[in-house]
């Protein structure tokens, strides 16, 4: 996961996704090619960091890296560019998590791998009170 | 497509649950035995094996050329077929359409998976590899939890309440009573569904398919290989493999189950049968909302009531369309990998009239549904009483 996650780092740090060239529709994350109008003339583009919650729900079993975390929120969040994005919430009291909640994006540890310890780091969001 | 029919000559299936005392070799070789007994006179010309993660599960990978070694059968071409889930009825579509287009005459396949000798962690780690490693496990996502967002969106969307939610698996303990190689022989209630512990809100326990260890296997033969063949066999009229955006958050419409509905419609096309003429449909139920969304995609339900439906008896036992018949994934239990080639084997048990108490009486036609992933490919067959 280490090394897949830094030649990540763009895409996890800045929400780095895809726009078309041709029709305009953006992706995250990003594209190969596009799938509202099937160009492959897409670049690079950072997302905007503010959506809304599409739905969510709370995990008490998580995957191996994640347990010091457990429980959290992952939520669907419709970014105001219309990019959908799969994240966890931070920082959000369970009475905020509602669908249709307005969030805003940030950067946290995402897990820690294996023995070595070592961090990666990503995007995460949290519900703007 | 040549013109041959393609018979499901013999089958074999392990119960579902704790084999501790057996390997993942042992139960597909198991299997095997069964089916290849079934016929004996039938030399399977190629073997394919559907199983998700047995190099995570039992640190082994070659599966073909291991099951092909074990049964006496080296020599011939053999392979494992990975596409999550649904590997067992992606293995056998390949298997299918093999025989169907007349390179070879006869086939084995197999599906098998051994999920009883991880710890629960690691059987979520492996089935998170049923998506996207780069966004969706990076997340901490467990299966449970995309089914759970899942879950909610519906009944937000559609006003679906807990209790009909709680209808499908309901269906499945009561079938599974009865059925000898299910996991779960006991009835629940919607009420037994609503009060079980929370897995991915609002998802409870009883809405989740459990872990469990099993094979499934069948011989394939087209008609010169059928002479070889000494009993009642199935017809397989039709099947079709599709693929959706891999991922929920890449889809217009996370309600609709796109794999499923092209994979049906198509799988119906090529067996010439409308759904109508339907006897009994085996549903990939793996969630319960998995089961509501596949029946709706099927077209068997409108928009947002298959859970409805459910409820009100529509797909029970003794209906017009009685659904997994032997306890679908919840209470016959969900081997991943096998998990396909059984709702196969139950097909041909109910089109050869050996279903014992759970026989649908003078069932003609069936269809198997099998998805990977959260619908991200999925895998329709059409069978027939073989005249």
């Amino acid at each position: 996961m280490t090394i897949q996650s830094w030649r990540l780092r763009d895409r996890y740090y800045r929400l780095l996704g895809s726009k078309c060239e041709d029709c305009g529709d953006e992706f995250f994350p990003p594209v190969y090619r596009c799938r509202g109008c099937g160009s492959e003339r897409v670049k690079d583009k950072q997302m905007p960091q503010t959506g809304k919650i599409i739905t969510y729900t709370k995990l008490h079993e998580t995957l191996p890296g994640f347990e010091a975390q457990a429980p959290f929120f992952l939520a669907l969040v419709r970014l105001e560019n219309g990019a959908k994005v799969l994240t966890q919430l931070v920082d959000s009291p369970d009475e905020l998590v509602k669908t249709g909640a307005k969030v805003r994006a940030t950067v946290r540890r995402a897990r820690v791998d294996g023995e070595s310890g070592q961090i990666t780091y990503g995007y995460k969001f949290i519900v703007a009170s | 497509m040549a013109k041959s029919k393609v018979y499901i000559a013999s089958a074999g299936l392990t119960k579902i649950g704790d084999h501790w005392g057996k390997s993942l070799p042992d139960l597909a070789v198991e299997a095997s035995r069964m089916a290849l007994k079934g016929a004996p006179r039938v030399k399977p010309q190629q073997i394919l094996v559907g199983n998700m993660f047995s190099a995570i599960g039992a640190g082994q990978e070659h599966l073909g050329a291991l099951l092909a070694s074990a049964l006496g059968l080296s020599g011939i071409p053999a392979f494992k077929v990975e596409a999550a889930c649904s590997s067992g009825g992606s293995a056998f579509n390949l298997g299918y359409s093999l025989v169907k287009c007349g390179a070879i005459d006869s086939a084995l396949v197999v599906g098998v998976e051994k999920m009883r000798d991880l710890e629960p962690e690691e059987v979520s780690q492996a089935l998170s590899m049923a998506e996207s490693a780069e966004y969706t496990q990076f997340v901490g996502a467990t299966f449970a939890a995309l089914n759970g967002l899942l879950a909610r969106y519906y009944m937000e969307q559609m006003n679906v309440s807990r209790d009909e939610l709680s209808s499908i698996p309901v269906i499945d303990h009561a079938n599974a009573v009865t059925a000898e190689h299910a996991q779960f022989r006991k009835a629940i209630t919607a009420d037994v569904v609503s009060r079980s512990s929370m897995i991915a809100d609002p998802l409870r326990l009883f809405d989740c398919a459990p872990v469990g260890d099993g094979a499934a296997a069948v011989l394939l033969v087209n008609e010169k290989a059928a002479s070889g063949a000494r009993k009642a066999m199935t017809e397989v009229l039709g099947g079709q493999v599709s693929t959706a955006e891999f991922s929920l958050y890449e889809r217009d419409d996370m309600l609709d189950f796109k794999a499923t509905r092209h994979a049906f419609r198509g799988a119906m096309q090529r067996a010439g049968l409308s759904p109508k003429k339907l006897d009994l449909l085996e549903v990939h139920d793996a969630f319960s909302v998995v089961g509501a969304l596949s029946l709706e995609a099927m077209g068997f339900s409108k928009k947002g009531m298959g859970a409805r439906d459910a409820k009100e008896g529509k797909y029970s036992r003794g209906s017009d369309l009685p659904i997994n018949t032997f306890g679908g994934l919840k209470a016959r239990g969900h081997p991943v990998g096998a998990t396909g080639m059984y709702q196969i084997v139950e097909a041909h048990m109910q089109l050869t009239d050996r279903a014992g108490e759970n026989q649908v009486e003078g069932a003609r036609y069936a269809a198997t549904q099998n998805i990977g992933g959260v619908d991200s490919t999925s895998a329709v067959h059409v069978f027939g009483r073989a005249s």
